[in-house]
């Protein structure tokens, strides 16, 4: 298990999740690439061949899922792993998202950066560390 | 006695008698004078009579004016006779007819403008009103009648109202016979002109039979579209305004527990605390936004569960994990107990059975003092598995259970005592229990504690398809169900 060896892309138009995203990653040693809307994503994934693809599902202009229906379409044998980035309450979409190749996905509230970098490790080596699906469940009220 | 017209008709007779006696005396002397005599006797009384019989001719032009609607004609006879009398008498009678028309006159430009009062409160209203007679025509609409209806009033008028304007509850039609027959008060749907449909607030109200109308029964119809489209409005915004909400909490809560994992046992713990606390309200905050959220999908019908076969032992087993940091600080003992037997894969959305079993779980650990005790255990029957969160802590007042399950409620509201609830967790576990097909519930004693149990369906082993009836196949396979 080696995180350097390892090509990420986060899609993400919010700055500081983005950011705090990155952070983590690269602190772990991942190799990390970001992009700020499906377009540049797109056009990120074009320019170079990722192992991981974080993908926010809402995204201006192109979502997620339309950016991953344009790769899928274009690159069908690709063996690039995809996780969501959702918000609690997308079930449809999620559901699409697995239709599309997706192999997981994160609800964002839910999750800890440090639980994120774990799913992305999970997703690439295996299930060797603590804290996989199910996601953390929201405090009750 | 005697009457002035009398002594006039014998004095005109006499004149008339002795005339002609008095003439013929003098016919023998000279018959010139004899004639001349006798016509001048006969101008004389010919005068006489036209005289008398002017007042009658005045009497019979009065008559005529009158009856030709000249009110306030009279008849002018000063003879000092029966005429005058009758003259008097007919000016009198004239007189009452004229009051008697103006009253009427007014009665009717009252009546009018009473009618055209109505006519206007009627029109103003926003909601619609339809009279019916007692073979249910209408009778009188007002302008919301017609716009709710799709008719004209014209079109409405005089018409049977079942061929015009059919009512449905729920799906089945209902005639104007049956909303009639008693104070109906409900939501329906109309049905107008061209299909035209609205959902109302139909009231009713059957009017007791009179004399001077044949009113039957009133109907008031209030347009809901309108309030409808508000309510959507208003949970649009809430959705929106939550959802713009979660973004830079999740970004503060990101950040705040970055900092927490990197920072422990570097900075002095008082001042770790003061991010632990500020983590832990982010979180709360979170949390609330999440609730709100649940409660404005299941408020707008859009609650979806992704029902799915799930091993619910590992999400239960997740839950009180999650939860066990904070018994254990409150010093309250947590334990799971499962069942010997392998536990089936029940029918559930992951995610919305998780919010559940931790929303019970964490409601036990705030309402259990220090030393209590909450046990979480599961009970198998061939075709459910209840899950029973006890604890033993403060219980609840009877008269709380019925309100338990309802939105906004508190114990606390009862009890008078603080809580940081927001008395939206069990309205949304319940929700989600439902919409599940199984069913929660509590029993309580206040001051013993409280035990919380909730059902959900199994997977059949054998038959390896759904054992509820309550989902198809396509359904599990669509992976989402919408309820409304």
């Amino acid at each position: 298990m080696n995180p350097s060896t390892k090509k990420i892309l986060l899609v993400e138009d919010e700055d500081f999740i983005r950011e705090l995203y990155i952070r983590q990653l690269t602190k772990e040693g991942f190799q990390v690439k970001s992009a700020v809307d499906g377009v540049s994503g797109l056009n990120a994934l074009k320019a170079e061949p990722f192992d991981l693809l974080l993908l926010d599902v809402m995204l201006p202009g192109m979502n997620g899922l339309q950016l991953l229906r344009e790769f899928k379409t274009q690159n069908p044998s690709s063996s690039m792993i995809t996780i969501l980035l959702t918000n609690l309450g997308q079930e449809a979409v999620i559901k699409e998202g697995f239709e599309l190749g997706a192999q997981a996905y994160l609800i964002k509230a839910s999750y800890t950066p440090d639980q994120v970098v774990n799913e992305v490790k999970n997703a690439l080596f295996g299930n060797q560390q603590p804290g996989g699906t199910p996601p953390p469940t929201p405090q009750p009220s | 006695m005697q009457t002035p017209l009398k002594i006039k008709l014998i004095f005109v007779s006499a004149l008339g008698i002795l005339t002609p006696l008095i003439a013929s005396l003098f016919f023998i002397t000279n018959s010139y004078v004899s004639i001349g005599l006798g016509a001048l006797a006969l101008a004389i009384v010919s005068l006489l009579i036209f005289l008398f019989l002017k007042p009658v001719q005045d009497l019979i032009k009065a008559s005529e004016s009158l009856s030709a609607g000249q009110f306030n004609q009279r008849a002018d006879i000063r003879s000092g006779d029966e005429f005058e009398i009758v003259g008097k008498s007919f000016n009198l009678m004239a007189g009452k007819i004229s009051q008697l028309f103006q009253k009427m006159e007014n009665d009717k430009d009252i009546a009018i403008s009473e009618k055209s009062k109505l006519e206007e409160i009627l029109s103003s209203m926003i909601d619609g009103i339809i009279a019916l007679d007692v073979n249910k025509n209408i009778l009188i609409s007002n302008k919301a009648a017609a716009e709710i209806t799709g008719f004209t009033q014209t079109e409405l008028q005089d018409q049977a109202i079942d061929g015009l304007i059919h009512v449905f509850e729920d799906k089945e039609e209902i005639s104007s016979k049956t909303y009639c027959q008693i104070n109906f008060n409900k939501s329906a749907k109309l049905v107008g002109k061209m299909g035209k449909q609205t959902k109302v607030n139909l009231i009713t109200t059957p009017v007791g039979q009179s004399l001077h109308s044949n009113l039957n029964c009133i109907l008031i119809m209030h347009d809901l579209s309108k309030e409808e489209e508000l309510e959507r409005m208003k949970l649009d915004f809430v959705s929106l305004a939550s959802h713009e909400l979660k973004t830079p909490l999740t970004s503060i809560m990101g950040y705040l527990s970055v900092f927490v994992d990197e920072n422990k046992g570097k900075i002095p713990k008082e001042e770790m605390d003061l991010v632990d606390r500020s983590l832990i309200s982010a979180k709360q905050l979170l949390t609330l936004v999440q609730n709100i959220l649940n409660v404005n999908k299941i408020e707008s019908s859009q609650m979806s569960v992704a029902i799915e076969p799930t091993d619910y032992q590992k999400i239960l087993t997740k839950s009180v994990e999650d939860l066990r940091s904070q018994a254990t600080q409150k010093n309250i003992i947590l334990s799971l107990n499962l069942p010997n037997q392998p536990l089936p894969k029940v029918l559930a959305d992951p995610i919305r059975l998780g919010e559940v079993a931790t929303n019970l779980i964490a409601n036990a650990t705030n309402y259990t003092d220090a030393g209590g005790q909450i046990d979480v255990s599961l009970s198998l029957s061939p075709n459910e598995v209840t899950t029973v969160v006890s604890d033993t802590g403060t219980g609840m007042p009877k008269e709380a259970i019925p309100h338990l399950f309802n939105k906004f409620f508190r114990v606390s509201n009862l009890t008078q005592k603080a809580s940081k609830g927001t008395g939206l967790g069990l309205y949304i576990a319940k929700s989600i229990v439902e919409r599940h097909h199984g069913k929660i519930w509590v029993e309580s004693e206040l001051g013993k504690g409280s035990k919380f149990f909730f059902t959900l369906p199994i997977v059949s082993l054998s038959s390896g398809v759904i054992d509820s009836s309550k989902f198809t196949s396509q359904q599990i396979q669509a992976g989402v169900l919408n309820y409304h």
